[in-house]
């Protein structure tokens, strides 16, 4: 176990090392296109706090990007001298503050009925974001400006693409980061046993749907981060940011990335990504490979692709030492 | 007054479109537990299905016929060969299979049809338009609304006075008691299953002339169902009646007085319901 730890220690700095050195060496459309996946690896994380960690399947995940882009989006054009973390701030928190109300109403629920609220939530946001040209723009999007970083003794020109790339790379870095140390904490802990067995952790004394809505709300303000990155990393939102489609995405991502895996999402969105800007290239119809090869995960595969690496690396172990047994301390337990 | 007629006519026929998608999803709910995404997709494929059959034969009564017994046959062989098999994984997986399934869906329905909205000319009598309480309304609403009592009227005698209809009510109550007692249960959920898809593909048929046939129609008409059986409460059929009638009047008053906000409006409805009862107005609390 302790050999295990170590090798990941070791890879996890040997990942970092390479996101940081790459900029150094790669083409501003690949360093482009990294920013698009930490941004996104970030939305899937978040996601997979509720799906994987938390057992709770929900539709309602693009709303909170959404409404962070909107919202950053829209106090840029506001408030005209606003700063690069003020708009990061406000769109943080106006998809945390939704997240509480829309947690609260989801209280008692879970299972089909979460499934089912959730989508109906992102449904009516969807709907608003529509409806009220004013803030958003309606169908024509919103045009968003990406203000320099001022951080008192030197100005980030953001413009630039490698300055963005490192500064999303530290802050959407650090968030995935705490993400994972949430489910070290005993906060994180009460949220898996209640997934596990909602019954006795009542009569030990929680309360899973509290545990449930701060849950929520945590991957609301998560998604509200990664949706104002969204935002000032597009120049432009556009309504299909809050719509059911961005649900599907992180669906898309978590799920073939791999839910039992605290970075399966990180590699499903990376995967993602790639074969969006790839494989549209070569063919339209990329979204159709992406929904089959979906169906037969859910089929065949139901660990997703960190599950097969898994798998792959334990049958090469077998081979190779012939006593390693079989490995059970996966960050979300069986 | 007769503009007040007219949008209660209005809500009544989309009421009973929606009854008919929401009908099979609470079923189908209430029997296995799956939420079926993929509900609103058959729905929408009808309606393709309906459009090409249209363009090639000119017949809409052989439409009305034939596509819900496609969808009859689509239903029951994803039930068999790929419902069937992640049942043991969970109710999680289920519902993401019927996801993916939904998603493949709109995807091939793109690929074949392309994305833009297809216009439907229907001939015959149905085109013209009757005058009934003072107001002229078109033959076809009143056709549609005809269809979805006809079909509240089969499914509540074949649910309430038939043998199948025992079983299926049996089922949806506590599937394993029934299983034990020797019903082919699964037999029973791939027969619910399939009569939902068709359900949901002959509504998709008589929607796609009211309704313009677009690769969006899944979608909206998939979160109003939604809505309705939330509202109605899981599993109630009686609970679906109530409630599209709810949603249908909401939704054509709600554009007559309240144009900008008539969207949200059925949300409020539901936001209402769940804070009231959790369960849904005519739904068992679990």
């Amino acid at each position: 176990m302790k050999k295990n730890s170590k090798a990941i220690q070791i890879w996890g700095f040997v990942i970092l090392l390479v996101l940081f050195l790459l900029p150094l060496v790669a083409r501003p459309y690949i360093i482009n296109l990294l920013t698009e996946m930490i941004i996104f690896s970030l939305y899937a994380v978040s996601y997979n706090l509720l799906l994987g960690f938390g057992g709770l399947l929900s539709f309602g995940h693009g709303m909170f990007l959404g409404l962070g882009a909107f919202t950053a989006g829209a106090m840029l054009q506001r408030i005209p001298e606003l700063p690069f973390f003020g708009a990061v701030f406000f769109g943080t928190l106006t998809a945390t503050l939704v997240g509480l109300g829309v947690g609260c109403l989801l209280l008692r629920h879970k299972g089909a009925y979460y499934a089912l609220l959730t989508l109906a939530f992102n449904a009516l946001f969807y709907a608003i974001a529509i409806k009220w040209h004013g803030v958003t723009g309606g169908d024509d999007g919103l045009p968003v400006k990406r203000p320099n970083l001022d951080l008192g003794f030197v100005q980030l020109p953001m413009s630039d693409v490698t300055v963005f790339y490192y500064v999303t790379l530290v802050v959407i870095g650090c968030a995935v980061l705490f993400c994972w140390y949430f489910t070290k904490t005993a906060m994180g802990k009460t949220v898996l046993l209640v997934r596990e067995n909602e019954e006795r952790m009542q009569f030990i004394g929680y309360n899973p749907a509290v545990s449930r809505m701060i849950l929520f709300t945590l991957t609301a303000f998560f998604a509200g981060l990664a949706g104002s990155f969204y935002a000032l990393f597009f120049k432009f939102v556009g309504v299909d940011a809050i719509s059911i489609d961005m649900t599907t995405r992180a669906l898309l991502m978590t799920f073939v990335g791999g839910t039992k895996n605290f970075f399966g999402p990180v590699l499903g969105s990376g995967f993602y990504i790639y074969f969006q800007n790839f494989l549209s290239d070569l063919t339209d119809r990329w979204h159709l490979f992406m929904g089959i090869l979906f169906v037969l995960m859910v089929l065949f595969a139901p660990q997703g692709l960190s599950g097969l690496i898994q798998s792959l690396i334990e049958v090469f172990r077998k081979t190779g030492d012939g006593k390693a047994t079989r490995k059970k301390d996966h960050p979300f337990g069986e | 007054m007769n503009i007040i007629i007219i949008f209660i006519l209005h809500g009544l026929v989309y009421a009973g479109l929606l009854f008919l998608v929401s009908s099979g999803l609470t079923l189908v709910f209430g029997m296995m537990n799956v939420l079926n995404f993929a509900h609103a997709s058959f729905y929408m494929l009808a309606a393709y299905f309906s459009y090409s059959l249209l363009m090639w034969t000119g017949n809409f009564w052989l439409c009305l016929l034939v596509c819900p017994f496609l969808l009859f046959v689509i239903g029951a062989l994803i039930e068999r060969f790929l419902l069937r098999r992640v049942h043991v994984f969970g109710h999680l997986h289920e519902l993401l299979l019927t996801f993916g399934i939904a998603f493949i869906i709109l995807e091939v329905v793109k690929w074949g049809w392309g994305t833009a909205p297809l216009p439907i000319q229907l001939g015959g009598f149905l085109d013209g338009s009757v005058t009934v309480l003072g107001v002229i309304y078109p033959t076809y609403r009143f056709f549609v609304l005809f269809c979805s009592i006809l079909i509240g009227l089969l499914m509540s005698f074949l649910l309430l006075k038939t043998r199948m209809g025992i079983m299926v009510r049996s089922a949806v109550d506590d599937s394993e008691m029934v299983n034990a007692l020797g019903v082919n249960t699964p037999r029973v959920f791939m027969f619910v299953f399939a009569l939902g898809a068709a359900l949901s593909g002959f509504a998709g048929v008589i929607a796609g002339p009211l309704l313009s046939i677009n690769i969006g129609m899944a979608t909206s008409i998939l979160v109003e169902a939604f809505v309705v059986i939330v509202i109605g409460g899981f599993g109630s059929l009686i609970g679906a009646v109530v409630a599209s009638l709810m949603i249908g009047q909401i939704q054509s008053f709600g554009a007559l007085l309240f144009p900008k906000i008539s969207l949200a409006l059925i949300y409020l409805l539901m936001a209402i319901v769940l804070i009231t009862k959790p369960s849904g107005l005519f739904g068992e609390k679990k």
